[in-house]
């Protein structure tokens, strides 16, 4: 189930809108108490031998809890939610239910009793819709969808066939009905045959697949969702199961009979199975109803600028669902974030979990995935949260552009570093070599000089040989200010302790600055400690203590001195520090980074 | 004296070994990276070799790896490692496993050859040898409570030469005057500093500039 952009998710028409729905369902209910009552009596008078509800008080008391089970769960989730058809078919489904103990009603109308069998086979279908529907209100995936499309059409083909070619006076093995059908063209006694032993094979069958699905949706599924699905999925589970016992007990005892053990018991367990389904759906309507209060309870401080995230913890909260998140789309971008502008993949629906596009004005505002007890979560949102969800959105995009502005900052410095120490090689190779070089030719040409007694070359080439060494030793400085090659083949320790043996004041040095850091990290330490010197000179300080300490993924260096309040506020560090993730305190006379080393 | 040359750049290495080769020194074998320099000494047993601190593949601290192992492997060999960089502690890696028989030099030191020849020499006899640049860096490094300020003028002086790795027969030629007179001035500057004095005179020199160091 994929959202699809600019409309809620698979929600193009609303179900049973009109205005005739709520009454129609208002009167289900004393419909389904009056089948029920109907189904009672019946049992326990003409249909005491053609029933199971006929056969014992608990089949009896069974039979009329599982079908206004199902009722009450029904009307339950169709009044309370607009998801899907689900709560009007398990209202079906509980009516339905009672058909085959109309169909014992001995000398009921021939017209009853023919409508109750052709109905009777829809049990299976409806219960596999509202199984696979479940919790999301729809069958999830072409999959399941096609499986209940194909088992609806073979218990409308069965009903049919059996309907129009089945006459009940020719079955031997007719047990609940012997005598009425009324649909009845021509009787085919063996086309009604086959076409009964087909469908219990296709419906044991077909059990075994919603067997399937329901063990393979709880093993494969997070804890969290396993929690919605398992109130349904088990039921369903014993359901299915007795629905293949039933099927086999067929095949080794082809007349059916209420009153053989065999048959009773897996009648009863088949009964409770649909009680316990019918209060899985009726609490998951309950929960639903609990989780739209809470949303329509939260409402978002617009007023108090909330903390990034705080849309989410609060939709969290009012669904009960740790899991729940809100993906915003960017789409200038095209890309989803979260609330505090981290790019995140886009949440895609699984059993137990749905994805709600939620879209303003048709374009998307933000993706939310959450539990499925509330399917039409979009409907549910007041204007407040839909205007703090646009709010929240805006801010993670503000958000995002700041990571983005962040990181670029970052490759800046790290693009200048290694520019700085590119040069400095460049200088060392290059210049620096070549100067060398020159100085050697000059000894050279010197010595000649000397051998030659040339005092004015040997006094000229002495000159010469000091400029170059002054060269020399200035290149030298200038390379090691651009940037020092100890710190890259070192760390900052040594680099620190160089910068101390030609300070320009008294430079104290603790002893953790020894431990290597990421290279990053550790220039813009060693920078921020060479600046903080120089200003600490230049404000008349008699020395300069620095420390370093590293914690939790932080490299945390300080710089103390005891010269004059300073009134610079070190922009080019705090540029340099901010670029990197950092924080730079500045105080008169003491500055400390913190740069993280992730 | 027999040594290699081991310098990345031609440039600078064939300059060195013309200034070697005029002052006498008898120059075996040269190498452009660590690799060869090692193959070199094992073939060619010089009696120095003089290396490049920085070489391939990285430029970084090839040329100390390289003196630390020709030292580890081959004891009666000494090492001068010539060096762009006034940094001590470079230095101090390099005499920290075998204080004796190896140098560091800045490499324009080398345009003044008679100061290089008396380094060799002094290595090839067992000494130590600091670049002098290094050594008046850390003497001239600002201090809060200056421990060398209790020191004559002389003194100073003579802890200078320990540092630059001199024994005191060498002090004693440089300064004029006796050997004892030396070992008087280093005994009463151990005291004055509170380091112990070692019997070993190598082992001295990494005392000291740990000391002006801290």
């Amino acid at each position: 189930m994929d959202t699809q952009p600019g409309g809620c998710h698979n929600h193009g028409v609303p179900h049973m809108s009109a205005s005739w729905a709520r009454p129609a369902r208002i009167a289900a209910a004393p419909i389904g108490l009056a089948i029920a009552v109907g189904a009672f009596l019946i049992a326990q008078g003409p249909g005491v031998f053609t029933t199971y509800a006929g056969r014992s008080g608990l089949a009896a008391g069974l039979t009329v809890a599982a079908g206004l089970g199902l009722v009450l769960a029904g009307l339950l989730a169709s009044l309370t939610s607009r998801a899907g058809p689900a709560g009007d078919l398990a209202v079906l489904a509980g009516i339905v239910w009672f058909a085959p103990v109309w169909v014992g009603w001995q000398v009921g109308p021939p017209l009853v009793r023919s409508l109750g069998m052709l109905v009777a086979g829809f049990v299976f279908p409806l219960l596999f819709y509202l199984v696979l529907a479940f919790p999301g209100g729809r069958p999830p995936g072409g999959f399941t969808r096609a499986l209940v499309w194909i088992v609806c059409l073979e218990a409308a083909l069965a009903a049919l066939g059996l309907a129009l070619f089945r006459d009940p006076y020719l079955d031997p093995a007719c047990w609940s009905n012997c005598t009425d059908n009324v649909f009845l063209v021509r009787s085919v006694p063996a086309l009604a045959r086959a076409v009964g032993a087909t469908d219990r094979w296709f419906t044991a069958a077909a059990a075994t697949a919603l067997l399937t699905v329901c063990a393979w949706r709880l093993l494969a599924r997070k804890r969290l969702a396993r929690i919605v699905l398992l109130p349904v999925a088990l039921p369903a589970m014993v359901f299915a199961a007795a629905i293949c016992a039933h099927a086999v007990a067929l095949y080794r005892m082809p007349l059916e009979d209420p009153g053989n053990p065999a048959f009773l018991f897996i009648f009863e367990i088949q009964a409770i199975a649909v009680i316990l389904l019918a209060a899985g759906l009726a609490a998951d309507a309950v929960t639903a109803v609990a989780h739209r209060r809470g949303v329509a309870r939260i409402v978002a401080n617009l007023g108090e600028a909330p903390a990034p995230g705080s849309l989410e913890l609060a939709l969290a909260r009012a669904l009960g669902d740790p899991e729940l998140s809100i993906a915003y789309w960017l789409a200038a971008v095209q890309r989803y974030v979260d609330a505090r502008g981290r790019p995140v993949a886009e949440p895609v629906a699984t059993p137990g979990r749905l994805v709600t596009a939620l879209v303003q004005q048709d374009t998307r505002v933000a993706v939310v995935s959450h539990t499925a007890t509330l399917p039409e979560l979009e409907r549910e949102l007041g204007p407040a949260i839909r205007l703090g969800l646009e709010n929240e959105r805006l801010q993670a995009e503000v958000l995002f552009q700041l990571g983005e502005v962040r990181a670029s900052r970052a490759r800046i410095v790290q693009t200048g570093d290694a520019e700085r120490r590119r040069l400095e090689r460049n200088l060392h190779d290059g210049a620096q070599q070549r100067l060398l070089a020159l100085s050697y030719d000059i000894r050279l040409a010197h010595a000649n000089a000397v051998a030659e007694s040339d005092d004015q070359a040997r006094l000229l080439l002495e000159h010469a040989l000091a400029d170059v060494q002054a060269s020399l030793g200035e290149l030298r400085e200038l390379a090691h200010g651009i940037y020092p090659a100890i710190l890259t083949e070192a760390g900052l320790g040594p680099a620190l302790a160089t910068l101390a043996d030609s300070a320009a004041i008294p430079v104290e040095l603790d002893d953790a600055v020894q431990n290597r850091h990421p290279e990053v990290a550790e220039t813009a330490a060693y920078l921020m400690v060479a600046e903080a010197i120089e200003d600490a000179a230049g404000r008349g300080a008699g020395y300069a203590a620095v420390t370093a300490a590293y914690r939790d993924g932080y490299l945390t260096v300080t710089v103390e001195d005891d010269g004059r309040s300073r009134t610079s506020s070190m922009t080019a560090i705090a540029d340099r520090v901010g670029a990197l993730g950092g924080v730079l305190t500045v105080e008169p006379t003491w500055l400390g980074v913190e740069i993280p080393c992730g | 004296m027999r040594v290699v040359v081991a310098d990345d750049i031609m440039l600078t290495r064939e300059g060195i070994v013309r200034l070697l080769r005029d002052a006498g020194i008898d120059v075996v074998a040269q190498a452009e990276d660590a690799e060869a320099l090692l193959r070199e000494v094992r073939q060619a047993l010089p009696d120095v070799a003089v290396v490049d601190i920085r070489m391939p593949p990285t430029h970084t601290d090839e040329g100390l790896a390289a003196a630390q192992a020709i030292r580890a492997d081959h004891p009666e060999i000494g090492v001068l490692v010539l060096s762009q960089y006034v940094e001590p502690s470079y230095a101090m890696r390099l005499i920290q496993d075998h204080p004796e028989r190896v140098g560091y030099l800045l490499k324009e030191r080398v345009s003044d050859i008679a100061t290089v020849v008396d380094a060799l020499r002094r290595i090839v006899d067992g000494e130590t040898v600091i670049d002098p640049t290094i050594v008046a860096r850390l003497l001239g490094r600002r201090r809060r409570v200056d421990p060398l300020a209790g020191l004559t003028d002389r003194e100073r002086e003579v802890l200078g030469l320990v540092a630059e790795g001199m024994s005191n027969r060498a002090i004693a030629a440089r300064l004029f005057v006796t050997e004892r007179t030396v070992e008087a001035h280093v005994t009463q500057i151990l005291l004055k500093l509170g380091l112990a004095e070692s019997p070993d005179q190598h082992r001295r020199v990494l005392a000291v500039l740990t000391f002006l160091r801290a």
